[in-house]
């Protein structure tokens, strides 16, 4: 295991820390981005460190870095922006409708008709 | 001529975007050429899945790098099922819902992403499909955007998002581990590994974001929220109940026959009978019909999971047909209480009466569902629930069987009440409700009388039903609706525990560390055993 992989390990683990803790619904999403974040230096440490050889051309040096786990994160990055998105525009909603982006006072306020 | 295996994909999603960028008078049209030719796409594939799997692979890329499509026997009836199901919901919103096209395509999107889900072979793509059907899902719950929905739709998509997240953090590890994300392979590979335990901490984090997909006990708390709330369209409702939690269901069939060399059927054979009962006292406790009718499906999910882990084929086969079986009461129920709440405008059931002299045909087919869910003999709930008690010979198995029966049928004792009562209003329902409530209502009645013949059609499976056995069950059902009854009776109406029952909910943050416990607990129980 080396050094990105463990710091994405801490990573992760201080996003769900923050979902767990926090009752601000800004910081949930935050905290969401940032174990997103986590998960995507994981995959990339694993491919490969800075010394391996990048995996361009028609010929590729072996031992180069594994390409699959960059042209996933792709895709994760994108998904991960079109959630962050949606769920801050919903948190916008909620928070003119209600004056708070408090988890537990908008979902009081939720049960008045 | 068969079609491409990804048409139940693509073909809903591009006539969704056809439908966004056409005229609006073409697009009620157009959403029900979409459903039919689903369906028919469907059928076609279903035929030709029995004869032997279908796959194909996208890319030209084979696995273990590349990305294929499967369809098996099992996985060609979900898809069929999804189909059907869709185009009867399009049918009870056409005079509706369907004339908003935002509506129509976001609905089409979402039935491609299921049956993607259902067809996928690949971990990330089913990853990728999951999260964007979780943000479809989250648009069409808060469709009217009234704030509760909004707040109810917030809460479910970022607890899905969360546990997503778990579930992309153990491919991660998964992929170092193995070098492929492809179920096939996994299955291939694993079973030669001597050494699984650097697999425990990837499995136990997928498995924590599929079982909060399933609903499952600790990590329920979004299902009533997301399915219950008051301004979510009926047919979304019936969507997310019938069909979006067996996505969770079936991606834990996947995973277990893939990581077979885990055996944690015990932990989950637990985890499925408490998430039963729990679910039917919930349900006991509410009094708001669309609330009753999501604890209920979280108190289903439990059996189907104690059916899939038993360990016998005869239960898991069961506990498959109770997939299918779900489904259909499960929408008859939402849609006819959708129909409900709009003719009195009230959700409160103890408001309700009189709902059968003032929809006759509705309440029919909801008394038929009803009849399913609870396990009535001649109905298809009798069937799958005769199959999954089939291997249960200790005493414990048994009595948690009944259990979970009389929790069902008190509930929807209560649930039926509503039904009672004089009344000289006649409802005036549009046709394609009543109509699309009917099918699936006979077909409750249609799989239950010919359960044998459906099971065979649908898994391949031959089972045989003893009619001393069955009779048995039959009288069984009778004695706990009786019993049912007087618990309904003289322990549940009136009582004020229950209303303290109904005030126990989750708030975000006790969800979240609900999902850390259970992924906690999982690993332990992994490297402990």
């Amino acid at each position: 295991m080396n050094i990105g992989e463990i710091g994405a390990i801490v990573i992760f683990f201080l996003g769900v820390y923050g979902m767990i803790v926090h009752r601000n619904i800004m910081k949930s999403i935050l905290s969401l981005s940032v174990m997103d974040a986590a998960v995507i230096l994981f995959f990339l440490a694993g491919g490969g460190s800075g010394s391996t050889a990048a995996p361009i051309g028609s010929e590729i040096a072996s031992g180069a870095a594994d390409p699959i786990p960059q042209a996933l994160m792709i895709t994760a990055i994108v998904i991960g922006v079109a959630v962050t998105a949606v769920a801050l525009t919903m948190l916008i909603y909620i928070h003119n409708k209600y004056g708070t982006s408090n988890w537990e006072k908008a979902g009081k306020m939720r049960e008045r008709p | 001529m068969t079609p491409p295996l990804w048409t139940p994909v693509l073909l809903p999603v591009g006539f969704g975007i056809l439908i966004y960028a056409l005229p609006e008078r073409m697009k009620r049209a157009l959403s029900f050429i979409a459903a039919g030719a689903q369906l028919a796409a469907c059928i076609l594939l279903f035929r030709e899945a029995c004869v032997a799997p279908v796959s194909l692979s996208l890319g030209k890329w084979n696995p273990p790098v590349g990305i294929m499509l499967y369809a098996d026997r099992f996985a060609a009836a979900m898809v069929l099922l999804t189909a059907f199901l869709f185009l009867v919901l399009l049918v009870f919103e056409a005079d509706r819902l369907v004339s908003d096209k935002n509506f129509c395509m976001l609905f089409l999107i979402l039935e491609g992403l299921l049956s993607g889900i259902f067809l996928l072979d690949d971990l990330f793509s089913i990853f990728i499909f999951v999260e964007v059907s979780t943000l479809v899902a989250a648009l069409l719950i808060m469709f009217r955007r009234d704030s509760r929905s909004m707040y109810d739709g917030l809460f479910y998509m970022v607890i899905n998002i969360f546990a997503s997240t778990f579930f992309l953090f153990g491919l991660a590890m998964l992929y170092k581990q193995t070098g492929t994300f492809s179920l096939q392979v996994l299955g291939q590979i694993l079973p030669d590994v001597e050494n699984m335990t650097p697999l425990y901490l990837p499995y136990a984090l997928i498995l924590t974001a599929v079982c909060l997909k399933a609903a499952l006990m600790p990590l329920f708390s979004w299902l009533p929220k997301a399915h219950g709330t008051p301004s979510a369209p009926s047919v979304v409702s019936a969507v997310l109940s019938g069909l979006y939690v067996k996505n969770g269901i079936y991606l834990f069939i996947r995973c277990q026959s893939a990581f077979q060399a885990i055996d944690t059927s015990t932990f989950f054979l637990v985890a499925g009978a408490v998430t039963a009962i729990a679910g039917a006292v919930f349900a006991i406790a509410q009094s708001d019909i669309k609330l009753i009718l999501s604890y209920h499906t979280v108190s289903q999910i439990g059996l189907i999971m104690v059916a899939l882990n038993m360990g016998g084929e005869t239960a898991a086969v069961g506990g498959m047909y109770h997939i299918v079986n779900h489904a259909l009461f499960k929408s008859v129920l939402f849609l006819g209480a959708g129909v409900v709440i709009d003719e009195y405008g009230t959700r409160n059931m103890y408001d309700i009466r009189g709902a059968f002299r003032r929809m006759p045909l509705i309440a029919v087919s909801m008394i038929a569902a009803i009849l399913g869910i609870t396990g009535a003999p001649l109905f298809n709930g009798s069937i799958s629930k005769y199959l999954i008690q089939h291997d249960v010979s200790d005493t414990l198995g048994s009595a948690a069987m009944i259990l979970i029966n009389v929790g069902t049928l008190v509930s929807f004792i209560k649930f039926s009440g509503m039904f009672f009562g004089n009344t000289r209003i006649k409802a005036r329902i549009f046709p394609g409700r009543t109509a699309a409530c009917l099918i699936l209502g006979s077909l409750c009645l249609v799989f239950g009388v010919f359960g044998v013949s459906v099971v065979r059609t649908l898994f391949g499976v031959s089972i045989t039903i003893d009619p001393a056995g069955y009779l048995k069950k039959s009288l069984a059902f009778l004695l706990s609706a009786g019993s049912a009854w007087l618990i309904y009776r003289f322990g549940v109406r009136g009582r004020s525990i229950w209303r303290r029952v109904r005030a126990v909910d989750f708030g975000f943050n006790a969800s979240a560390l609900s999902v850390v416990l259970f992924f906690a607990v999982l690993t332990g129980y992994l490297y402990l055993s």
